[in-house]
C-alpha cells in the first residue's frame, strides 16, 4: 500500500517545490496509470516512491513503513521489496546483461543455482536469454529495456514501478508486458506506470494518478487491469 | 570469481602509487635502523670509556704513571687501561697541531701521556685518579656520551617523523584514489544502492580491491627495495663481523639466492621483520582507508 499526505518535494538547489502537497492512496495490488505531461512531476513522484530521495514535508507510507521515520537499514531492506524500470535502463555497463538481472536476487543472499534459474526464466520470457552475456553497451535500446525489466520483475516485487516502460518496445512486447503487469496486480502486487503513451492507456484503462505542475490533478474510477482484478477475486 | 553484487575499484595507479610509498617507507625504516644502531654505538662506547691525561711537566711522570695504571686495573668495573704511544697521542692531536714532522715529534712541543680506560658501569674514576696523581686531567666520556645519545634519539625522533609523514600521504593518495574512481563509478554504485545494497556490500568489495591492489604495489616496493638493502647489508658487514658476500656471475640462480640471503642476515632481524610486513600493512592501509572513504561518501545518499 501507498500513502501519501501533503508529501512536498523540493530538491537541493531549487528554488521551488517540485511536488507540492500530494495526498493519496494506493491499495496493495492495484494498478495505476501515472499520467501528466512533461514536467509535471512524475519521475519526481518516481524518485519518491524508489527512495532515490525522501519528502521535504508530508507523511509517506510504503507497504507498512513510514519512510521519514525509516532508519537507514530500514530502506535498505525495503528498496528490496520495490522493482523499478527507469526510463534510462540504469544497467551497469561493466556487468553481463545476466549479472544485471541477477543482482537483486544476489542481494537478498538466494543461491547461485536459485539465481541462475530464475534469471534465464525471466530473461527468456522477455526473449533476451540469448543476449545474458553480454554488455548492455553492445544493445539496442529494446532490449537493454526488457533487461532492465527483467531485472525488475526477478525479485517478484510488492510494488512495481516502471517510468515509459514501453516507448522502446514493439507493439506485441508491450502488450506482452501489460499482461505480466496484469498476473502480478493478481498475485497481489501494486504496479505504477508512468507513461505518455494514450493509446497504451486506452487499450488497458485502468485507474489513474494524473499530475499537473506538481500536484494532484485528478484520478480517474478503477477500471481495467484493476477490475479484472477485482472480478477475479 | 565471486558475483558481482557491487561495482569494484578500478585504479591502474595505485599499485604504483603504493609501490613507491613501500620504498620511501622500506629507506626510511633502514635509515631508522642505521641511525638507531649508530646512536647505540656512540652512546654505548662513549659511556664505557674514560681518557685520561697527565701533563708532559709532571714531575717523575713515568713512575706515577705506571702506579697510576697498577690501581686502575685493581679497581672493581675497570676492564682494560691502555696507554697511548706518541705516536698514536701525535696522531690524535693532529687535527688541532697539525701534520707531525719526519723525524716523529712535535717541533718545541712535548706530548701528555694519555691512557683510555674501559670500563662497565659508572666507576668514580676522578677520585682514584686525583688520589694518586692529582696533576691528571680526568675526561669523562660519560658527558660526551650524554650528547651523543640525544643526538642519536633527535636523529632517530626525525626518521620516525619520517616513517609516519609517509604513512600519512599513503593514506591520502590511497583515499584520494578510491574516492576518484568511487565519483567515476557513481553511477553503478547509485544504481546498486538504490536496489537495497547493503553499505557495507559496496564498501567492502571496493576495499578488498583496494587491499589486493595495495599488497600486490607494496610487493613491488619490496621488489625495489632490494637492491638498495642488499647494498646497505653489504656496508654493514664488516660492523657485524662478518665479511661483505659476492656474487659470483659463474653461480647458478640458486647460488645467487642463498648469497643474496646470507648478505641480508647481517641486517637486524626486526629490520629485515619489519620490511616484510611492509606489503602487508600496505594492503591494511588500503582496505581501511577504502572502507572509510566509500562509507562516508555513501552516507550522501539516502
Amino acid at each position: 500500500m501507498i500513502r501519501l499526505l501533503n508529501v512536498s518535494m523540493m530538491p537541493p538547489g531549487v528554488g521551488q517545490p517540485v511536488l507540492r502537497n500530494l495526498t493519496l492512496t494506493v491499495p496493495q495490488g492495484e494498478f495505476r496509470w501515472l499520467l501528466g505531461p512533461s514536467g509535471a512531476g512524475k519521475s519526481s513522484l518516481l524518485r519518491l516512491l524508489t527512495l532515490e530521495t525522501r519528502p521535504s514535508a508530508g507523511q509517506m507510507d510504503l507497504l507498512g513503513v513510514s519512510v521519514s521515520q525509516a532508519t537507514r537499514s530500514t530502506l535498505r531492506n525495503l528498496r528490496r521489496r520495490i522493482g523499478f524500470v527507469p526510463q534510462d535502463y540504469r544497467l551497469i555497463g561493466e556487468w553481463t546483461v545476466f549479472d544485471n538481472v541477477a543482482l537483486p536476487l544476489r542481494l537478498r543472499g538466494a543461491s547461485e543455482r536459485d539465481t541462475r534459474r530464475e534469471a534465464f526464466a525471466v530473461l527468456e520470457w522477455l526473449d533476451v536469454a540469448h543476449l545474458a552475456d553480454k554488455r548492455p553497451g553492445t544493445l539496442s535500446g529494446g532490449e537493454q529495456q526488457r533487461a532492465a525489466i527483467a531485472r525488475a520483475l526477478i525479485g517478484r516485487p510488492e510494488l512495481l514501478l516502471a517510468d515509459e516502460p514501453t516507448n522502446a518496445l514493439e507493439d506485441a512486447q508491450a502488450r506482452r508486458l501489460l499482461s505480466t503487469f496484469q498476473e502480478l496486480v493478481e498475485m497481489g502486487t501494486t504496479v505504477i506506470v508512468a507513461t505518455h503513451n494514450e493509446a497504451l492507456v486506452r487499450e488497458a484503462p485502468a485507474a489513474s494518478i494524473t499530475l499537473q505542475d506538481g500536484t494532484l490533478a485528478g484520478s480517474d474510477p478503477q477500471s481495467g487491469i484493476a477490475a479484472r482484478r477485482s472480478d477475479n477475486l | 570469481m565471486s558475483a558481482p553484487v557491487s561495482p569494484g575499484l578500478r585504479s591502474g595507479s595505485l599499485p604504483l602509487l603504493v609501490a613507491l610509498m613501500t620504498l620511501l617507507a622500506g629507506l626510511s625504516l633502514a635509515g631508522l635502523t642505521g641511525v638507531q644502531t649508530l646512536a647505540n654505538g656512540w652512546s654505548g662506547a662513549a659511556r664505557n670509556a674514560t681518557t685520561i691525561e697527565i701533563p708532559s711537566d709532571t714531575p717523575q711522570i713515568q713512575d706515577r704513571t705506571s702506579t697510576l695504571i697498577q690501581t686502575l686495573h685493581k679497581t672493581p668495573e675497570v676492564t682494560a687501561v691502555q696507554e697511548l704511544s706518541p705516536q698514536q697521542v701525535q696522531t690524535l692531536l693532529a687535527p688541532w697541531l697539525g701534520e707531525v714532522s719526519g723525524n716523529g715529534h712535535l717541533p718545541g712541543l712535548s706530548l701528555p701521556v694519555v691512557l683510555i680506560v674501559a670500563h662497565t658501569g659508572t666507576p668514580n674514576l676522578g677520585s682514584v685518579v686525583h688520589e694518586a696523581l692529582p696533576e691528571a686531567v680526568v675526561e669523562e666520556d660519560r658527558r660526551w656520551g650524554e650528547r651523543l645519545n640525544g643526538l642519536g634519539s633527535s636523529l632517530v625522533a626525525c626518521a620516525w617523523l619520517a616513517v609516519s609523514l609517509i604513512a600519512a600521504i599513503a593514506v591520502l593518495s590511497v583515499g584520494m584514489t578510491v574516492r576518484r574512481s568511487v565519483m567515476a563509478q557513481r553511477k553503478a554504485v547509485e544504481i546498486v544502492h538504490f536496489l537495497g545494497a547493503a553499505d557495507l556490500t559496496i564498501s567492502s568489495r571496493i576495499a578488498g580491491r583496494a587491499a589486493l591492489l595495495s599488497l600486490g604495489g607494496g610487493l613491488a616496493g619490496l621488489l625495489l627495495l632490494s637492491p638498495v638493502i642488499t647494498m646497505l647489508a653489504r656496508k654493514l658487514a664488516p660492523f657485524s663481523h662478518g665479511t661483505p658476500t659476492t656474487i659470483s656471475p659463474e653461480g647458478t640462480w640458486g647460488d645467487m639466492i642463498v648469497t643474496w640471503w646470507n648478505t641480508l642476515h647481517v641486517l637486524p632481524r626486526m629490520l629485515l621483520e619489519e620490511l616484510g610486513a611492509l606489503p602487508l600493512l600496505a594492503a591494511c592501509l588500503g582496505w581501511i582507508t577504502a572502507q572509510t572513504v566509500v562509507l562516508v561518501w555513501l552516507r550522501r545518499l539516502p
